[in-house]
């Protein structure tokens, strides 16, 4: 049994090695899939050759739901683009804090970690609000290749904070565990590391721009936008997931792609601006096609792992790891992997970790925020470098890519700790999950 | 049927829409032609009803 399952596995290892040589990294995962399912239907039979369709087409709904707050949550951020609250935000926050520098680098802080944490995708973080963002950072004088660090640090722990985190949503279905109770696990965390980045590489002025200067050089806002239209959608938002909790027994549940669609509809009815919305809707679900693909080719491999048996070897491999080694070894296990295989990670690495962990006496749930502070510094790794290539292009970065990414060292090692100890000791920080609920 | 449900049928309807019109659209790119349709199979079985 070992013998048929680990030539699935090489085969599938050399399918998505061959394909990644000349196509983008979902069609390498997709190929991996397909050519393990045909492999273990052909040569052992498992699963039956009469099933394997079955299993190809049933895998794509693994990640069904996650596609559906993908997709709302990127047009509600768009509209509120659309609309000008983004240059609102930052043009005011450039012209009041320009001299308080570090409530400033603060409020930037939150202006990029918002979408991804919306959306959770990095990548949506840097689209929708890195460029401008990356702009204000260079006119408060940090030099550019900081500034691309920074945008990179950020918009990855944007993906993994509350209330959308995909590694946890992949890591939670492929477990059984509820995405219930990651909002302080992963808020509270993800805030000091935010804090201390932007401070770490961001409180040091270099240059000489002035105020005014910057001011003229940033995107106009429309006429007629105020505060107010900006953060009437938000308080929706955040409003009727509270309400939800409050009330459990008298709100129905409505879901976050529902939610997003109520606070997209109040967005776009406030915007001082006509937007059209059908081509902003289709220019996105344009946009976040990689991510989406992604995510539902990821199901077909978990699907194809699971019946051939290949998630139980990895399952099993993982837990006769010493257990040292094993927390060691997750600083670069996760982080490469994300940089190979990106959410793939999370449903081949996250869910067998989350699985023997759990039945060592870690808490599951603050084990899976944990590893989720990790996947991310892979997004700045290759082949692809999801969110480093988009840092370095919305924040118009020319030098080498190695020396941005030295930049990013000290957060990077701060990061990797804070994840691995809230593994080691997560035990102890179950009562942050108690009070989430 | 309750009405959330149904207002769920509605999006997973739009995105469909959305995803045949940019696969209708798509001219240079026949890998992202493809990509379409396979994040559209989910949403056409839960239209569709198909278990």
């Amino acid at each position: 049994m070992y013998f048929q399952i680990m030539i699935v596995l090489l085969s599938m290892v050399i399918a998505y090695a061959v394909t990644k040589w000349k196509y983008p990294v979902e069609w390498s995962i997709l190929s991996a899939a397909v050519v393990g399912g045909i492999i273990g239907s052909v040569l052992f039979s498992t699963p039956p050759i009469r099933e394997l369709f079955r299993h190809l087409v049933e895998g794509t709904s693994t990640y069904m739901d996650i596609v559906l707050v993908f997709t709302t949550a990127t047009i509600f951020m768009a509209i509120v683009k659309e609309s000008g609250g983004v240059d609102y935000v930052i043009r005011a926050t450039i012209k009041h804090f320009y001299n308080r520098r570090i409530i400033a680098l603060l409020i930037l802080m939150f202006i990029i970690l918002v979408p991804g944490a919306l959306t959770g995708a990095g990548s949506v973080s840097c689209l929708v609000v890195g460029a401008p963002v990356a702009l204000a950072l260079v006119y408060l004088g940090i030099p550019r290749v900081k500034v691309t660090a920074i945008i990179f640090i950020l918009a990855g722990l944007s993906a993994a904070a509350p209330p959308v985190n995909i590694w946890a949503m992949i890591t939670c279905a492929g477990t059984a565990i509820p995405y219930v109770g990651f909002e302080l696990p992963l808020a509270i965390p993800i805030l000091i590391l935010s804090i201390f980045t932007v401070l770490f590489l961001g409180y040091k002025k270099e240059g000489d721009t002035t105020l005014e200067k910057a001011l003229q050089d940033m995107p106009k806002v429309p006429e007629g936008m105020t505060i107010w239209k900006v953060v009437l959608p938000f308080l929706f938002f955040f409003g009727m997931i509270i309400v939800e909790r409050i009330w459990p027994f008298s709100i129905p549940v409505m879901g976050l792609p529902l939610e997003f669609t109520i606070a997209a509809i109040i967005a776009l009815v406030l915007s001082p601006t006509k937007i059209k919305i059908i081509q902003l809707s289709l220019d996105t679900v344009k946009r976040l096609l990689p991510l989406l693909a992604t995510v539902i080719i990821v199901g077909i491999l978990q699907q194809v792992m699971t019946v051939t048996g290949v998630r139980g070897l990895l399952s099993y491999t993982v837990i006769t790891i010493p257990i040292t080694l094993l927390f060691i070894s997750l600083a670069f296990v996760l982080p490469i992997s994300e940089g190979i295989l990106t959410y793939g990670a999370a449903a081949l690495f996250g869910i067998p970790l989350t699985w023997y962990f759990d039945s060592i006496g870690l808490h599951a749930t603050v084990v899976i925020a944990g590893m989720s502070l990790l996947y991310p510094l892979g997004d700045g790794l290759p082949p692809t470098a999801l969110i480093g290539r988009l840092s370095v292009m919305v924040s118009e970065y020319k030098g080498n890519y190695l020396n941005f990414l030295k930049q990013t060292w000290v957060p990077w090692l701060v990061i990797t700790i804070v994840g691995i100890l809230m593994i080691v000791y997560s035990s102890h920080l179950s009562f942050l999950v108690e009070w989430s609920k | 049927m309750p009405i959330v449900m149904i207002i769920y049928y509605i999006l997973s309807i739009c995105l469909i829409g959305m995803l045949i019109y940019n696969f209708i659209k798509e001219k240079e790119s026949t890998t992202d032609m493809l990509l379409y349709l396979i994040v559209a199979i989910p949403f056409v079985l839960r239209v569709l009803r198909v278990k």
